[in-house]
């Protein structure tokens, strides 16, 4: 599965034949197939050392799987894998071999410790930024291998456990290696299949922009805590199963398996293969396992060529293996999009508010200090519904600070905040956005990879309440995709960028990038729109273009504010400016009126004139 | 079941294979030697390795033995995998099996599998105490051997204040609570007994505490290096108590840690100490070990030597398969160039120790105590 | 053994830990990237340390500036190797290339040197000495003086001459003082081998008191790691204090606890730390800037 595919799906009734055959044709899903039977036909004839390989090829494939969810999708560099892996291991044979429960009791737990491991630390760690948390995952898993080692009543202490059963269910024992090795891959496919569910929709993009920038896509609506969390969580349990697996298929268990041997393998496993494609992980847990047992022969110098390989594979082949035959594909053969039929129901910008002229946003008295500059210093304004404010003043004024502060970026340090009748003052910047209040940045955010369609539709992610659950619920048939699609259609008709929708943002324009991310913002039809210099890098003809469509967004009724320098965008669209300098107001009202106050001309020229 | 059959392991689907040069040349006798070769056990699997690959080249007269070297990696997985692998290959009448604890109770269910005896030195006890009827050591089992140091400590040195120290490897775990257990029964329970870190650097917090504890020998177990460690910063610490160490010091490789004033009043137990020299046969087979290998021999080598000759010789006898080499190694008696070795039933060939000492004057101990058989034993 | 000579040996372990956090400190402040291979560049100064002592019968002490040089060169090759090839990745990537050029260094020690545990030679010859309530060995004394020698060149080279400015610009925003004329990459690359040298003397003096194993940096890199990040990311004097603290930690309160207590007590701290004050004891905390 990869972001720039653009996979739209044709309407009308395909024949029987067609479909398969459109899916062989998209993406690298051929060669894939060609590998997956070459692997049946191998795994048909392998003798007995091949098959544990295999087993255990098979269980590593679910531990990469697991953890591209918390590495690869989240972004967070965890080294606790390994750790879930090694907890699974051990409640299966502790369970299986001391007390003799069969897998129908041990595999439940052993995916269910290492979540509720997960879940547990995850408040405390997943807050931490990159270099914290892994660091705090290190020590989680420095910890259990402690743990594990001094424990020998229970654990058997460095010497491990053996004598682990094989995997049995309510007495039925797979015991053959042939059988076990269906079984594992059974668990793989399914596992493949689960993640696949999880990730293809619109929850499954919205992680690429959530690494990108977790501000920005906060403030779109989407809950990065808890995003992060399920990843993590999901790692978790995948790691449990695959260490529950592997201790059924070797039947020992020691604690080499918990620490950072495993840890680097599984991070080899996943950057080879390929970060994000789930076919990517199993190829890289089958690659690498039989690669270290290839290598073996070489004895000492086993290891050298072992790094010396991966380190040359990792800078030549960036995107993994099956990310690299992606790219050529796509070289090869330019995916040509689906044309898109008309959405049978546009969805109509609909302002789910009462009354023209009733107060939206209500600022007062908001100050806020960085170390020991005052960036605001009791700022006030109000927006009514429908209206366009401007917001201006010199560099270093507090404007942009103060746009963060009402997305909800920043919290104030006193004052209060007020929008759609609540109170916003110490509220997260997603649940914000999901009470209406939708932004753009200075900097844009786009997932470049992604289409002009799909980054749009992002913008509806949070607000559509994609998550876990709907993923569950939709059980493959893409509803949230579909649906964001139709509105971002929508969105991009008022943006004028309906014409290049699946091309990837990468590759666009400075000016047709700005507004695929105004797009963005306006797709959940906000009852405030905040623009931050949204005219910067325009030309003059891009900046009319823009004013007149943010003028026709106001008139269904959103609010909008727009920070600006440029004077001449604002001139022609703003029905009231507000002036701030050094972190204060010190002129509001109707353009013209703020235009020749003297406060305003000394804050930008430095002098009475 | 598993098949005996010769895989077909050449050809892997994805195309991934290297050419694994398959030496299938006809051999009256294929004993495969699994072994860590790499890894933080590959000091002592390498020893393993010279003394079984050292045997396989003598063999008795009218044998063509085949013993290939098979990477453990010192990981228990890579243990189970490595000998899956030599024992699918082609038929096996035994397997030298490695001396790390762990790998070794890894290989266990893959022998049973495979019905083919291993041949390990490995001490830990739970290896022969589990019913399992293939394995069989050509080291004294851990059990016996901390009895002939705990003897040692108790009855020669008369201690009365023992301060226990070892690590949390697995090596140390094992024979750690062998000896809390053994000096217990015999009356003298240790006022201190404590375990570190193996890369433990800094032993100061351990010496106080042996000193507060008015300790007056001190006895470790562990593998060289935090051991080297503690011994050497205890005597730089003024504490010049005897020290009665497990037989990792004994290792020429650990013992070229120290200055030979530094191992004064020390001593340590062994199976056996070939580098001393301390019989002409063992002087003969020592000699030649190191012509071949250009280092000096450990027990380790000796043991794992003595291992495959035996096996070798009852093959020679007439045991044609691995169940018959078992049922042999079980009832017969060899005399070996370390010892005589003899099955105690259970896989246990081994029952001799010694306690070797250090002068001060030169890196090579002196034997100053001999055990075996019912002195090792402790009912 | 009072209270004062345990803390007196943490202080000694302490000067070792520093002058490993120092170098690997130094290559996160220039590129952010943690380097886990730092703890196997100790060793290396370990193992030259041997080998050069082996041919040139002089004490180490004077020794140290020829494997101060030769770690250099192995640091500005681990930098073309491991990190300018990957410069523009996820530093994910650049954490995994440095675990593998880890690898592959741990691993031809083995091969070019041997799997055993070595010591190197004693930086000075000598008795211990008394001093007050403690007493102390040469060779622990002279590795303080080393230690606080190169804490204070580190801190005068980077805040008191041009190549220190530059470096910290490198550091602070690398495509502005490239804009400026600054010769990025040269200067990274200098750094790597700054931290190297730094490391290998580390190593060299850490050899011969707590030897030289093949293995035996992984757990250095570690407490680098968690002593940059207690004392508060990118902080020079900080990732010092983190390592005092470690070691201290280490020696003091394994005299009181068991000692496998103590490295979990160590491992629950940093937790601890981390979940308080996410930004390290000194550091400052960053709000994004969007």
């Amino acid at each position: 599965m990869s972001v720039s595919s653009a996979g739209y799906e044709q309407r009308g009734a395909p024949t029987l034949l067609a479909q398969p055959l459109r899916w062989l044709g998209h993406g690298v899903n051929l060669p894939l197939a060609l590998g997956a039977l070459a692997f049946a036909v191998y795994a048909g004839r392998a003798g007995a050392y091949e098959l544990r390989l295999l087993s255990v090829a098979g269980a590593y494939a679910i531990l990469v799987i697991g953890y591209q969810f918390i590495f690869s999708y989240a972004g967070a560099a965890s080294l606790a894998q390994s750790c879930f892996f090694g907890l699974g291991a051990y409640m299966t044979g502790v369970l299986g071999a001391t007390y003799g429960f069969g897998s129908e009791i041990t595999l439940p737990l052993s995916i269910l410790a290492p979540g509720l491991l997960a879940a547990a630390v995850a408040g405390a760690v997943l807050r931490l930024e990159d270099h914290y948390f892994s660091l705090a995952t290190l020590a989680i898993t420095l910890l259990v291998t402690l743990v594990v080692t001094q424990w020998l009543s229970v654990t058997g202490g460095t010497n491990g456990l053996s004598g682990i059963p094989s995997f049995s269910l309510f007495g039925q024992t797979v015991a053959s290696r042939y059988d076990t090795m269906l079984l594992v891959w059974g668990f793989v496919v399914a596992a493949a299949l689960l993640a696949l569910l999880i990730l293809r929709g619109l929850y499954g993009r919205a992680f690429h922009l959530m690494r990108q920038s977790r501000p920005v896509a906060s403030a779109l609506g989407l809950d990065t805590a808890r995003m992060r969390f399920s990843a993590f969580v999901l790692s978790g349990c995948y790691g449990g199963l695959a260490g529950a697996l592997t201790a059924h298929v070797t039947h020992v268990i020691s604690p080499e398996q918990v620490g950072l041997p495993l840890m680097i393998t599984c991070l080899t496993m996943t950057v080879i293969g390929g970060r994000m494609s789930i076919a990517g992980g199993i190829l890289g847990a089958l690659l690498i396992t039989h690669l270290q047992e290839q290598f073996r022969f070489l004895e000492y110098y086993a290891f050298i060529a072992y790094g010396v390989a991966t380190l040359t594979f990792l800078v030549l082949v960036p995107n993994g293996i099956v990310g690299s035959l992606e790219a050529i594909r796509n070289r090869l053969l330019p995916t040509t999009a689906d044309p898109i039929a008309e959405p049978t129901v546009a969805p109509a910008l609909d302002s789910h508010f009462a009354d023209q002229g009733e107060t939206l946003l209500e600022v007062d008295g908001v100050s806020k200090a960085f170390g020991g500059i005052q960036a605001l210093s009791d700022v006030g304004l109000a927006l009514r519904r429908g209206e366009i404010v401007g917001l201006i003043g010199p560099n270093g004024s507090g404007k942009t600070t103060l746009i963060n502060i009402i997305s909800g970026l920043y919290d104030s340090d006193a004052g209060r905040l007020t929008f759609a009748g609540h109170d916003i003052s110490r509220l997260a910047a997603f649940r914000i956005a999901r009470l209406g209040m939708m932004r753009t940045f200075q900097h844009i955010h786009l997932v470049d990879e992604m289409s002009v369609l799909d980054n749009i539709a992002l913008g509806w992610a949070g607000v559509g309440g994609a998550g876990l659950r709907q993923a569950f619920r939709a059980f493959g048939r893409n509803d949230s995709l579909k649906q964001a699609r139709d509105y971002a259609l929508t969105a991009a008709r008022a943006l004028g960028v309906d014409h290049c929708l699946a091309d990837p943002c990468g590759a666009l324009p400075y000016g047709t990038r700005r507004r695929v991310e105004v797009a963005r913002a306006l797709i959940a039809a906000p009852k405030l729109l905040l623009l931050d210099e949204p005219a910067a890098g325009l030309n003059e003809e891009e900046q009319r273009d823009l004013a007149q469509r943010i003028k026709a967004i106001a008139a269904t009724g959103t609010a909008v504010l727009v920070v600006e320098h440029n004077l001449v965008f604002l001139a022609a669209l703003a029905e009231r400016l507000v002036c701030l300098d050094q972190g204060r107001v010190i002129a509001a009202g109707l353009p013209t009126e703020v235009r020749a106050d003297l406060k305003v001309i000394e804050a930008y020229l430095g002098t009475a004139a | 079941m598993v098949k005996h059959s010769i895989s077909t392991s050449a050809v892997v689907g994805l195309g991934l294979l290297a050419a694994v040069p398959v030496a299938a040349r006809a051999a009256d006798v294929y004993l495969p030697i699994v072994v860590p070769v790499t890894g933080f056990m590959s000091v002592a699997g390498g020893s393993q390795r010279n003394g079984a690959v050292m045997a396989a080249q003598n063999a008795p007269s009218g044998l063509k033995v085949e013993a290939p070297v098979f990477d453990t990696g010192t990981s228990a997985s890579g243990a189970a995998t490595a000998l899956d692998k030599a024992l699918s290959d082609k038929p096996a009448l035994a397997a030298s099996a490695s001396v790390f604890g762990t790998e070794t109770v890894a290989m266990v269910p893959v022998s049973a599998d495979y019905k083919v005896p291993l041949l390990t030195i490995s001490g830990l006890s739970k290896l022969t105490e589990s019913g399992n009827k293939y394995v069989f050591r050509f080291l004294p089992n851990d059990r016996e051997i901390k009895v002939a140091h705990a003897r040692y400590v108790v009855d020669t040195l008369k201690a009365k204040k023992i301060a226990l120290i070892g690590d949390t490897t697995a090596y140390g775990q094992g024979g750690y609570n062998l000896l809390k257990e053994i000096f217990e029964k015999l009356g003298d329970k240790p006022v201190l007994a404590e375990s570190v870190e193996p890369d433990a650097k800094d032993m100061s917090a351990v010496i106080a505490k042996i000193k507060d504890a008015g300790a007056d020998v001190l006895v470790i177990h562990g593998v060289d290096q935090p051991m080297a460690l503690l011994m050497k910063q205890s005597r730089a610490a003024g504490l010049n108590i005897p020290i009665v160490d497990s037989s990792s010091i004994v290792e020429p490789t650990a013992t070229a840690l120290f200055e030979p004033t530094e191992l004064k009043n020390t001593c340590a137990e062994t199976a056996s100490a070939p580098e001393t020299r301390p019989t002409p046969e063992i002087a003969a087979w020592a000699d030649a070990y190191k012509k071949q290998f250009n280092e000096e021999p450990d027990s380790l080598a000796l043991g794992q030597y003595d291992a495959v000759m035996m096996t070798m010789s009852v093959i020679a006898a007439g045991a044609k398969t691995a169940d018959e080499v078992a049922n042999a190694l079980n009832t017969t008696t060899y005399k070996g160039v370390a010892m005589t070795y003899k099955s105690n039933g259970k896989g246990d060939m081994s029952h001799n120790a010694e306690i070797v000492c250090w002068d001060g004057t030169s890196r090579i101990p002196k034997v100053v105590a001999t055990y075996s058989d019912a002195d090792m034993i402790l009912k | 053994m009072s209270i004062l000579q345990l803390v007196a040996n943490g202080l000694v372990l302490g000067a070792v830990y520093a002058l490993v956090t120092l170098g690997f400190v130094l290559v996160v402040n220039a590129t952010g990237a943690v380097n886990f291979a730092h703890g196997d560049l100790v060793m290396a100064g370990g193992y030259a340390a041997i080998l050069f002592g082996s041919w040139i019968k002089l004490p180490l002490l004077l020794l140290l500036p020829l494997v101060a040089l030769a770690m250099f060169v192995l640091g500005v090759l681990v930098c073309c190797v491991a990190y300018f090839p990957l410069m523009k990745r996820p530093p994910s990537t650049v954490f995994i290339s440095t675990l593998l050029t880890g690898i592959i260094l741990q691993n031809t020690y083995v091969v070019a040197i041997g799997p055993e545990v070595k010591a190197g030679p004693p930086l000075l010859q000598g008795s211990n000495l008394p001093l007050g309530p403690v007493v102390l060995s040469p060779q622990a004394i002279a590795t303080v003086m080393v230690a606080a020698l190169l804490i204070g060149g580190q801190y005068l080279l980077f805040f008191r001459t041009p190549l220190g400015r530059q470096l910290r610009a490198v550091a602070q925003d690398r495509e502005m003082a490239m804009a400026i004329g600054i010769p990025a990459f040269r200067l990274i690359a200098i750094t790597f081998g700054l931290g190297a040298a730094l490391a290998g003397v580390a190593g060299a003096v850490l050899s011969n008191q707590f030897f030289v194993s093949p293995t035996g940096g992984v757990s250095l890199s570690i407490y680098g790691y968690i002593a940059v990040v207690i004392g508060g990311w990118g902080s020079i004097f900080g990732a010092v204090a983190g390592a005092v603290i470690i070691a201290l930690f280490q020696v003091v309160a394994s005299a009181f606890v068991p000692y496998t207590v103590a490295t979990g007590g160590l491992y629950v701290a940093l937790l601890v730390i981390l979940f308080f004050r996410p930004q390290g004891l000194f550091g400052e905390r960053i709000q994004r800037r969007v």
